[in-house]
């Protein structure tokens, strides 16, 4: 059973609750930017350029950290579409 | 448009538990030590590179020091040379009027270059040479006996002199410690020692003048040296009824624990360290307690290493690579056996992980306790769990499977404490250099007190055979000279 990202109930400071399995979460900055660009209905390649765009990485950094980010969030229990 | 800080992104599961070290809100850092920039020492004196704290030496010296005399009348630290004896490190105690206690020639001789008077050297260990009780006897160093053996050593060394030598003997005792340091000494709780006693007794120019016992290391429950005091004032009692005269010193040894936390120590160290205060209470109440009223109270000698030296001691390393680490389940149970996982934490099944250029041949005393591991610089991101790396060629080469670290990038500094007892006198040269060592006076002056290693020293002591001396001529290239060729 995986929750899907839609689902997932966030607030500004990056706490997340899964109403699905009921477990708590947190989220640093920089991944509640992606959760909410994601649940905005962005596909990966939009977000990862957004978070480019907004953040102080390079393009080779962001995408690594993006793919281990999502990576994570799946073992979590996250359904990434 | 003004982009913002990046940190690694980054999801933690929460969990309930009273206490969380992965705490959430930024992480703490260690920017300076004793008001000079970790950055600072870093670039001028190298990366890794271990720093001790003069401030740091001589402040836990003096509250030991008062902690113990104003309960005691006659009290004497005695400097542990194996904790530390980096000579800059030892003379700070000397300054402070530690005597020297050392366990080995070696040591002595270190002890008598850095100014120690042989009657100011406490000499322990359980293998001393026969040359050096010799010089030991003669120069009228305080000599603790380990065991038989040496105990007729050194009644033929004294046989023919004109005046007796004094000795102490070492004792293991049942304290409640979960073990016996039975290695060490005679045992003081089956009447060992007392047939030891009673043949001193019996050898020509011998004079029992001191018991020692050395609880254990690390000891966190000051009613451990409760008890070994109480023994001991009763063995001193005993020894006296058989013959050996009056006892003139107690040595309690070390043992005091540091501000390290021990892998598996559920509560940190702030907690659970005793104070010097309640191992002096123990120590002190009980042998005044206990002591035959209208006697002198015998000295009391400390040989606490540790307590004194592990706070004060610092190790700048660099983050020289960052990793992802991939747990199978059945590994996380797998590491928190090995034994250096406090907790296994539940991130899902993988891990950051960080490689620094400073490895377990450094730390050795990382095979017991977690030492703390602070970036360098202001942090805002969340701690989370990370494997830290050494830098050598060896897959056991872990300093710790999960510290909590925010997002660090190679280039990073991190600073690892506390790491002042043990490890320099334990760490071997491995792979690479070992690092310098500076100390920062209490005028925040740094010097260096051991020199970075280099080629010439680690091969001082090599010798190459005659028929090596001519260098081969290698005439085949090896493959990616022919693939690029």
């Amino acid at each position: 059973m995986s929750t899907p990202l839609s689902d997932l109930m966030l607030n500004d400071r990056g706490f997340v609750f899964d109403p699905a399995s009921g477990e708590t979460f947190q989220l640093n900055p920089t991944g509640l930017r992606i959760v909410r660009l994601l649940q905005s209905g962005l596909s990966h390649d939009a977000a990862l350029t957004q978070m480019v765009s907004e953040f102080e990485v390079d393009e080779h950094t962001a995408q690594r950290d993006f793919s281990d980010f999502l990576e994570n969030a799946v073992r979590l229990g996250w359904r990434i579409e | 448009m003004n982009r913002l800080p990046y940190i690694r992104p980054n999801i933690q599961r929460l969990q309930a538990g009273p206490v969380n070290p992965f705490r959430l809100g930024s992480s703490p850092s260690c920017v300076e030590i004793d008001g000079v920039p970790v950055a600072e020492l870093a670039r001028n004196y190298g990366s890794p590179l271990f720093v001790f704290s003069e401030k740091a030496l001589r402040e836990k010296y003096r509250e030991a020091h008062r902690a113990f005399s104003r309960r005691y009348p006659d009290v004497q630290f005695a400097w542990s040379y194996k904790t530390n004896y980096l000579n800059a490190i030892c003379r700070v105690f000397h300054q402070e009027g530690s005597i020297a206690e050392v366990v080995s020639g070696f040591e002595y001789e270190k002890a008598r270059r850095n100014g120690v008077d042989g009657s100011k050297i406490i000499f322990n260990g359980p293998h001393k040479e026969r040359a050096d009780l010799e010089r030991a006897v003669n120069e009228r160093a305080m000599i603790q006996v380990d065991n038989i053996d040496e105990l007729l050593t050194l009644a033929s060394i004294v046989r023919d002199r004109t005046e007796p030598v004094s000795i102490a003997l070492r004792v293991h005792l049942q304290t409640g410690t979960h073990t016996v340091w039975s290695k060490f000494g005679f045992n003081g709780d089956d009447g060992e020692v007392l047939q030891i006693i009673r043949r001193i007794t019996t050898l020509h120019n011998l004079r029992l003048q001191g018991l020692h016992c050395h609880v254990g290391t690390f000891i966190l429950d000051p009613e451990n040296y409760r008890v070994a005091a109480r023994r001991l004032v009763e063995l001193a009692i005993e020894a006296e009824k058989i013959g050996a005269g009056q006892i003139r010193y107690l040595n309690l040894g070390g043992g005091f624990a540091s501000h390290a936390r021990l892998h598996y120590q559920y509560l940190p160290p702030e907690q659970t360290t005793p104070s010097l205060d309640r191992y002096a209470e123990a120590i002190c109440e009980t042998i005044i307690g206990l002591w035959p009223a209208g006697r002198d109270l015998p000295r009391l000698y400390l040989e606490t290493g540790r307590a004194l030296v592990d706070d004060a001691g610092y190790l700048i390393s660099s983050v020289v690579a960052v990793k992802k680490r991939h747990l199978p389940s059945q590994m996380q149970t797998a590491m928190a056996a090995y034994g250096k996982s406090a907790a296994v934490m539940p991130q899902g099944n993988s891990r950051h992980a960080l490689v620094l250029d400073a490895g377990i041949n450094l730390l050795y005393t990382t095979a017991w306790y977690q030492p703390k591991i602070l970036p360098a610089r202001p942090c805002l991101d969340t701690p989370e769990p990370t494997t830290v790396f050494g830098c050598l060629c060896m897959n056991i080469d872990v300093i710790r499977e999960d510290a909590p670290l925010p997002s660090l990038t190679t280039g990073d500094q991190v600073v690892l404490h506390p790491v002042g007892a043990y490890n320099i006198t334990q760490s071997m040269q491995f792979i690479t250099y070992r690092p310098a060592v500076v100390m920062i006076d209490s005028e925040r002056k740094v010097h260096v007190i051991r020199r970075r290693e280099n080629l010439d020293y680690v091969q001082e002591l090599e010798a190459i055979p005659e028929h090596l001396a001519t260098r081969t001529a290698v005439s085949r290239p090896e493959p990616h000279i022919l693939a690029v060729a």
